[in-house]
């Protein structure tokens, strides 16, 4: 679990350094990645080559240097509407026009820029040279592709074939040049001119589809399975098209939700009846939560974390300056009237001045919404300290803070799907399970006063399914009902939405696209600030700030700090 | 001092811009008159607008990011005009006792006598002098309506203390440089930085924008700076300096980093080479140093980009 989780945030660490160099060499301000794909804004960006997508497990930090660099180049330095009118429908004539159009882009990197040129290189050879560790270049249809793959890239970046796999392509490249050699000579000299550029880049598209064509109906024997070839060979070239994320290491998997698509009225809930909003400490009975809370607070002890310099930290983050009275004795400043008749008193006294005082205040309130799911159990003495050491931190820096937490009253449904199946059955019921909101402590409680309740968190048996839409809009709506400017939502989490009741009754993404239509709506709004704390998963498919989180280990200050970035923005992705 | 400027030039010979102006300049150099740079680069648009304000008597603003040379410019102009020049650094504690005048304790024959001292605005306002009030946006938008008037054509002074009301020199100007455009502190880049009132920022009657420079004419800019990149090898190193303070300043856009390269630091970065070097210790010492820890490792990214090695 560690090693996935430090995975996770080896790969987010990449991938915000990346977006960073791909908002600055593009200058495009709202890129970023969601999912490993890049995204506008919460518009996905197409995959514009294979050779832009390297695997965390296979490739180096350099490859994906690459990938971010050809990325940039290529929405810097191509007109997207211009190359959507040109586009070919044929699938395979669409792969080689579009890759033939990123060598373009590559092929026009600021000189003075070495970095990105040399870093393109890199990427295209370590994908190139798995390409061909993978045997996809072993089939006559593969190799093909390859070949002209790789030609195209030589000629019009006028770099070399990289050496590898020169003799490989020898007996293809003869057979291939001598057809599309006008117009490889054309792609080099036209790479300024997208239009004139994409001609050459058609014509060859076009000539080499004909090849497979021919390649496939020559041999009618062997057809079927010719085409599968090409059909693996196309398909590992433009990688995964249909899926939003590729293979979820420690990723969420997600997807599209068919039932919430079609549903006329939007999310549903088939009933209400048994929802419920409990306060914590009506959880347990008050003898289990002093042993709940004196576990909490020895291992807190033996963390040694420093409250008070967090609670600075937060404080920096979290107040702005304001206008507080007056400082009277000061040396320069307005005269104060109250100190004149000490001025007669002792006429050397000068300090008779006072000015205006600013102290920092917070006018904010931090809302800490913890995912209360089956799964989130192994975590929970983690989660429950931070929870309880950041309430503790944003109440000495003066900021108001609550605690909630999410899940369901029973499993598979309970008396929800009891009521369902009562009714018989009627498709598509919605949400169909028991919420069980808890309330670990409210924003007025102090700390001191909600001391058991936050132990209740160590509780295990509360930890049920997860509703986490729902949850979302509650938490706002109790954000939204408090007077302070600055409202911010932190959720804690460790996966996607689960209930098997809704699941089976509906379909698999249901809570799921219920989550991201809940989140894009606040984020939108920007009432409540909304951002995510993934307990060693990468939450970017629903959440634009998140972190992950490595809880494995009790937290310790690198958590906070990273708890800090976050809410300071700059785990924006 | 010269009452009136008594010489035409061409403003293509003086300023090396596309340009038929002759404009108005002194034959006679004044101690307030600024120092030459004879390598100063004038960017043809803001120099007319300057130019304009000079000419014609015009309020101009020049408005642009740090580090660009905002005031600088208005100077180099001025002292190819020969125009005698006042810069004024505002700041949050500059009163209008500051401004105008105030009554002070001086020694007359022997004696102790209060006496109205001018102000510098005033003691300006009489001479063919060109006021340029720095860093505009830093003086409280109260203390800065004392200057309303003058900020129209012909406006007059009065002096309310003396009862006295000051005609404007004929050839009296008023410029003001700053860094905001009377927002605020909008990007937290500028603390200190006032709302301005938007009745007075309406009373300037041209402002001009200096913002980043195209690549050439920074790249000239820093190698008349530093020689020593002035041959082939040089250019080729300036080239991708200046690539990087462009990725510093779009990242700064993108909101990736809360400081960027200004043409100073691009000159500084150029002189500490001289001193160091290596490209990337001088780098180090002139801006890295002066980024947010964790900022750093996105500027070792641009780095790598535009050097092709990394930072340690």
């Amino acid at each position: 679990m560690s090693e996935i989780q430090q995975q996770a945030r080896h790969q987010q660490r990449i991938e915000e350094l990346c977006a960073a160099a791909i908002r600055a060499l593009s200058g495009e301000p709202d890129l970023h990645f969601r999912g490993r794909r890049l995204h506008r804004g919460r518009k996905v960006l197409p995959l514009y080559a294979p050779h832009l997508h390297p695997d965390i497990d296979r490739d180096d930090f350099a490859s994906f240097r690459g990938a971010a660099d050809g990325l940039a180049l290529r929405l810097s330095r191509s007109d997207p509407l211009l190359h959507a009118s040109l586009a070919p429908a044929d699938p395979l004539q669409r792969l080689l026009f579009e890759l033939l159009e990123q060598y373009r882009v590559e092929s026009l990197s600021d000189p003075a820029m070495p970095g990105v040129a040399h870093n393109l290189a890199h990427g295209f050879e370590r994908w190139s040279l798995a390409f061909h560790a993978a045997g996809l270049a072993d089939s006559e249809s593969g190799i093909l592709i390859y070949t002209v793959a790789q030609v195209c890239r030589s000629r019009v970046l006028a770099q070399p074939v990289p050496e590898a796999i020169e003799d490989l392509l020898e007996t293809t490249r003869g057979g291939v040049v001598p057809l599309i050699g006008h117009d490889l000579a054309g792609l080099r000299r036209q790479r300024h001119d997208q239009a004139a550029y994409a001609q050459h880049a058609l014509a060859i598209a076009r000539q080499i589809a004909a090849m497979l064509a021919g390649a496939g109906e020559g041999r009618d024997s062997a057809g079927a399975r010719e085409g599968e070839d090409i059909d693996r060979a196309a398909f590992s070239l433009v990688m995964e098209v249909g899926k939003e994320v590729p293979e979820g290491m420690a990723s969420v998997v997600s997807g599209r939700s068919l039932v919430l698509e079609g549903a006329t009225d939007g999310y549903r809930v088939f009933t209400r009846a048994w929802d419920r909003e409990v306060k914590a400490p009506d959880l347990a009975r008050r003898a289990a939560l002093l042993e709940y809370r004196e576990t909490l607070d020895r291992k807190i002890a033996e963390q040694h974390i420093n409250l008070p310099r967090l609670a600075r930290e937060l404080k920096a983050l979290l107040a702005r300056p304001r206008r507080d009275g007056w400082d009277s004795a000061q040396e320069e400043g307005l005269i104060d009237g109250r100190r004149l008749a000490q001025l007669v008193s002792s006429p050397t006294e000068r300090r008779l001045f006072k000015t205006e005082h600013r102290e920092p205040l917070a006018d904010c309130v931090v809302s800490i919404l913890v995912d209360c799911s089956g799964s989130m159990r192994e975590h929970v003495l983690s989660v429950a300290m931070l929870v309880d050491l950041l309430v503790r931190a944003l109440e000495m820096a003066g900021v108001h803070s609550e605690a909630l937490g999410f899940t369901t009253g029973a499993w598979n449904g309970g008396r929800a799907q009891r009521d369902w199946v009562r009714a018989g059955r009627p498709a598509h019921p919605g949400r169909l399970n028991e919420l069980c909101h808890i309330v670990f402590k409210d924003a007025e409680t102090p700390w001191r006063r909600a001391r058991n309740g936050l132990a209740a968190l160590l509780k295990a048996d509360l930890f049920r399914e997860s509703v986490d839409g729902e949850a979302l809009d509650w938490a706002c709506a109790r954000l939204a009902s408090r007077e302070e400017s600055r409202k911010l939502l932190i959720v804690l989490s460790d996966g996607c939405p689960m209930d098997g009741a809704t699941n089976l009754a509906n379909d698999v993404f249901y809570l799921d696209n219920h989550l991201k239509q809940v989140v894009a709506q606040h984020e939108q709004r920007g009432e409540v600030e909304v951002c995510a704390l993934g307990v060693g998963l990468d939450l970017s498919p629903y959440y634009s700030r998140c972190r992950a989180l490595d809880l494995d280990a009790p937290p310790g200050n690198a958590v906070f700090r990273e708890v800090l970035e976050l809410i300071a923005g700059r785990a924006r992705r | 001092m010269m009452s009136q400027p008594d010489l035409r030039l061409s403003a293509r010979t003086l300023f090396g811009i596309d340009s038929d102006l002759m404009v108005p300049a002194f034959s006679e150099r004044d101690e307030h008159v600024p120092e030459l740079d004879s390598v100063y680069r004038f960017n043809a648009d803001v120099t007319l607008a300057i130019l304009a304000g000079f000419m014609r008597d015009r309020r101009v603003m020049v408005q642009g990011l740090h580090g660009t040379g905002k005031s600088t410019h208005i100077e180099q102009v001025a002292a190819r005009l020969n125009w005698p020049c006042v810069r004024v650094n505002l700041d949050g504690h500059i009163s209008r006792l500051d401004l105008v005048g105030k009554d002070a304790v001086v020694l007359k024959d022997g004696k102790q006598v209060t006496e109205f001292q001018p102000g510098i605005v005033p003691w300006a306002l009489q001479r063919p002098v060109a006021l340029i009030f720095d860093e505009y946006d830093a003086g409280r938008p109260d203390v800065m309506f004392v200057i309303q008037r003058l900020l129209e054509q012909g406006g007059r002074f009065t002096l309310m203390d003396q009862n006295r009301v000051l005609t404007p020199h004929p050839f009296f100007r008023l410029f003001a440089t700053s860094n905001t455009v009377g927002l605020g502190n909008l990007n937290g880049l500028y603390h200190g930085a006032q709302r301005l009132n938007h009745a007075q920022i309406d009373r300037w009657n041209i402002v001009a924008t200096l913002n980043y420079l195209p690549r050439e004419e920074e790249m000239a800019i820093v190698t008349a700076r530093v020689p020593s990149l002035a041959n082939e090898a040089g250019q080729a190193l300036l080239a991708q300096m200046r690539a990087l303070a462009e990725l510093t300043r779009k990242g700064f856009a993108a909101g990736d980093l809360s400081t960027l390269m200004s043409p100073r630091t691009l000159i500084s970065w150029g002189e500490n080479i001289e001193i160091f070097g290596d490209p990337a210790t001088a780098f180090r010492l002139s801006f890295l140093n002066k980024c947010d820890e964790a900022e750093r490792t996105i500027v070792a990214e641009y780095f790598q980009r535009c050097f092709d090695r990394d930072l340690e």
